[in-house]
This record gives C-alpha cells, sequence and structure tokens, in this order.
C-alpha cells in the first residue's frame, strides 16, 4: 500500500499496519518524544498499538523539539 | 489650449536628498493626504527623478504632472491612489 | 498620523520604503508590545531584531545568568557578561541597538502563579524555551488569555516553529498534548546544538512577531514549520485544531495552570 509520511509518498508492505508499528519500521528511538498525527487528527499515544494505518492514509510523525535557552 | 494649473494640497522639497530617502519622504507625505489629494514633490535631475515617480505608480498612486524647475530639478504631481 | 523624527525616518526606511508596511507599519510596530520567554539561543536574534525594527516595548523573561558555553550560539551575550543575568545582558544590547524602545525585564522563572499577570501587558509572545513544562505553560496561559505566540524549538541540527492565535488556530497541545517524559528528553545541554540553527529559527520567529503586527502576509499558523540543518530541507505540516484539545478543545480538562513536575528552570545551577 503507498501511505504518505510526513507530505512524501512511501510504499509499505502489506494491507495495514498499526502505528506502533510504523514507529518501528520508521527506527523512531524515543516514541515519546513523537507526535502522530493521522489524517490530521493526532492519535492519543496509548491508542498506537490499535490504530491501523491504511492506504492513502497521511500520517505525520511531530517530534518534540525543546531548545533555546538553556545553557 | 491652456492648462488649468492644478493646485497641489501638500508640497515637499526634496532637493538635495538621495535615493532612497527621497522616495522615504514621498510616502511620508503621501500617509498624510486623503485618496484623491494631490502632492508636489520636487526631485533632483537623475537618479532621483528616474526613480521615485515610477515607485509611486507601483504602489497604487498616479503620476498628473511632471515639469523641469529652472534650477534642473524636477516638479512632479502625485495624485493618492 | 504619528509624527516620525528625521531620524526616525532614516532608521526605519527600509521598512517604510516596503510597500505592505509603510509608515503604517511602522508606527504600528513602535506601539506593539512583545514579549520574549528565554533570553537564550533564541531569544538572542529575537530580541535583537525585534530592538532593530523597533518594537515599542519589548519584555524578556529569563532567571538564568550568562555562562561561557551560552557564548556558542546566544549572539546578544558577550564574554565580558559572563556571570550577569542573562536579561540584563540582553537589554543593554538592545538599547545599545536603539535606545528608543522600552526594554522591561523579569529577571524569573514563568511559574503558573506569575505567568498570567505578566503576559497580559503584551499584544504577542515569543517562546524561546528549552524546556517543555515551559512551553507548555506559555501555550496554556496565552490561550487562556487570548495572546497569540510563536512556538520556537531546536535541537542538534534541526528547528520547528509554529504560530498560534488562540480561538483561530490549532494551540501547542493540540498537536503534543503534554510534556513528554523528562527522562526521554534530550536538553541542548545534553544533546548540542549547531550554533546558527538558533539564529534560523529565532529570525523565522522574529519575522513572524513582525508579520503579526504589521499584518503583512501569512503567520504559520495550522503550521508546523520543520528543517533540517543538515540537508537544509525545510518542510510545512499542516496541522489542524483538535476538538479533543485538553486546553482550547471542545470539552477543556486544563482550565487551571499549573506547573509540571520537571523543575521549570533552576536558578542555582
Amino acid at each position: 500500500m503507498q501511505i504518505s509520511m510526513n507530505g512524501e509518498k512511501r510504499q509499505v508492505a502489506g494491507d495495514s499496519l498499526t502505528i506502533a508499528v510504523l514507529l518501528e519500521m520508521e527506527k523512531v528511538e524515543s516514541p515519546e518524544m513523537v507526535s502522530v498525527q493521522v489524517n490530521g487528527d493526532v492519535i492519543d499515544r496509548t491508542l498506537y498499538q490499535e490504530t491501523d494505518i491504511g492506504d492513502g492514509d497521511e500520517v505525520d510523525f511531530l517530534y518534540f523539539m525543546g531548545g533555546g535557552s538553556r545553557r | 489650449m491652456t492648462k488649468a494649473k492644478i493646485q497641489a494640497d501638500a508640497l515637499k522639497d526634496c532637493r538635495g536628498v538621495g535615493c532612497p530617502m527621497n522616495l522615504v519622504y514621498t510616502k511620508v507625505e503621501l500617509a498624510k493626504l486623503q485618496a484623491g489629494q494631490i502632492l508636489e514633490i520636487h526631485l533632483d535631475d537623475g537618479a532621483p527623478i528616474n526613480n521615485v515617480p515610477g515607485s509611486a505608480e507601483k504602489e497604487g498612486h498616479r503620476i498628473i504632472g511632471k515639469k523641469q524647475l529652472p534650477d534642473g530639478a524636477w516638479s512632479v504631481l502625485i495624485e493618492k491612489g | 498620523m504619528r509624527d516620525f523624527s528625521e531620524a526616525q525616518l532614516e532608521r526605519y526606511s527600509r521598512h517604510i520604503l516596503l510597500q505592505d508596511v509603510g509608515v503604517e507599519g511602522q508606527a504600528k510596530l513602535m506601539e506593539a508590545r512583545v514579549l520574549i520567554v528565554g533570553a537564550g539561543g533564541l531569544g538572542a536574534p529575537i530580541g535583537l531584531y525585534l530592538a532593530a525594527a523597533g518594537i515599542g516595548k519589548i519584555g524578556i523573561v529569563d532567571g538564568d545568568t550568562v555562562d561561557l558555553s551560552n557564548l556558542q550560539r546566544q549572539v546578544i551575550h558577550f564574554e565580558k557578561d559572563i556571570d550577569t543575568p542573562k536579561v540584563a545582558s540582553a537589554r543593554e544590547k538592545m538599547l545599545a541597538i536603539n535606545p528608543e524602545i522600552e526594554v522591561v525585564t523579569y529577571q524569573k522563572c514563568l511559574r503558573a502563579d506569575n505567568i498570567r499577570e505578566i503576559i497580559r501587558d503584551y499584544d504577542f509572545v515569543v517562546d524561546g524555551t528549552d524546556n517543555f513544562p515551559t512551553k507548555f505553560l506559555v501555550n496554556d496561559a496565552c490561550v487562556m488569555e487570548g495572546i497569540p505566540f510563536s512556538h520556537g524549538g531546536i535541537l542538534r541540527f534541526d528547528g520547528q516553529t509554529m504560530t498560534v492565535v488562540p480561538g483561530k488556530s490549532p494551540c501547542y497541545r493540540c498537536t503534543f498534548r503534554q510534556p513528554p517524559p523528562p527522562d526521554a528528553v534530550p536538553t541542548c545541554s545534553q544533546a548540542g546544538v549547531l550554533g546558527a540553527i538558533a539564529g534560523m529559527l529565532g529570525t523565522i520567529q522574529a519575522a513572524e512577531v513582525l508579520k503579526f503586527v504589521t499584518g503583512v502576509g501569512d503567520l504559520l499558523t495550522g503550521t508546523l514549520l520543520t528543517f533540517d540543518a543538515k540537508t537544509m530541507d525545510f518542510k510545512k505540516i499542516k496541522l489542524h485544531k483538535q476538538k479533543n484539545c485538553p486546553v482550547c478543545g471542545e470539552a477543556p480538562t486544563i482550565t487551571e495552570l499549573y506547573d509540571e513536575e520537571q523543575a521549570v528552570c533552576n536558578l542555582h545551577n
């Protein structure tokens, strides 16, 4: 199937996969530092195991980014 | 045919003022006027007369008169857009 | 119309020349009040550019003092400023650029019990802090007070920013919900940061302030702008207001401000 990841088209094997699997596939080291948006909806992180991504879905990984003022 | 003399609502003498400050002064004077009112501005020959009227037109104002003064500088009439 | 002195016309000539800004836009900038949270990597360019632009009143909040390790990116602080309060050091440089503006300093950490009264005096808030508790606190307080703000974050080679207009555009919590667990968070001090990206992101935030005040162009509302300085890829990701957002959603669960467990900042370190 084809999904869109942060605006880029991506071919993924299979018909569907969960957000948890996608995070693993993308080798996200600290999932706590990512907020996941699917088709514009921000997904509660307790639902990553049970939320399926399907063909045509638009997925965004939004990374927490601090930094600025502390030394 | 005689041309009716257009009465300007304000006059700004920018002789001796280079680019881009002459345009800054022009914009300041235009900002004080209502649409349709007329600003007469005096500009040096060369770069000032070649640049300021065109810039004013680009911002939506109308050049309604232009004549050279005895000292070689220019008088330009700008109608606020 | 506001009267400009000859010196002001010359100082602000490059703004006045811009068709979209003009005399009127510059007058708005001179009447604006903007609060900068954090006088660090982001606050440095933000403070310098807002002072240069003639923003009439600029507040700056930071509880820290200048450290040698700041100087690699916090370009508002000089070697002579080491050990002096960052807000005082920043104020001095801002007034050196433009003595016509007012710079108000708050040498303290923002907390649930002081943030609302501070931000109320301002039209716009710029977040340049490094820590998530303060970022969420700034978001919640600005949403509650209805004050627009710019979120900014940098880490390693990456930066991100979004502009929030409460009630109209998604807030920081719409997307990020709650601070990540403290042990998962690499701060600048642990992860490192390429100095110049503080300038890249801070100047984007400063430009958003100038756009907001003058009403020019389209703000980064509903948009997370991210960049990776390694590839110089800039990306915009569309964000949406979330009905279930705990602070700006349909049934908010956060109706009072609170301090997160993680220390917001530490005056002793």
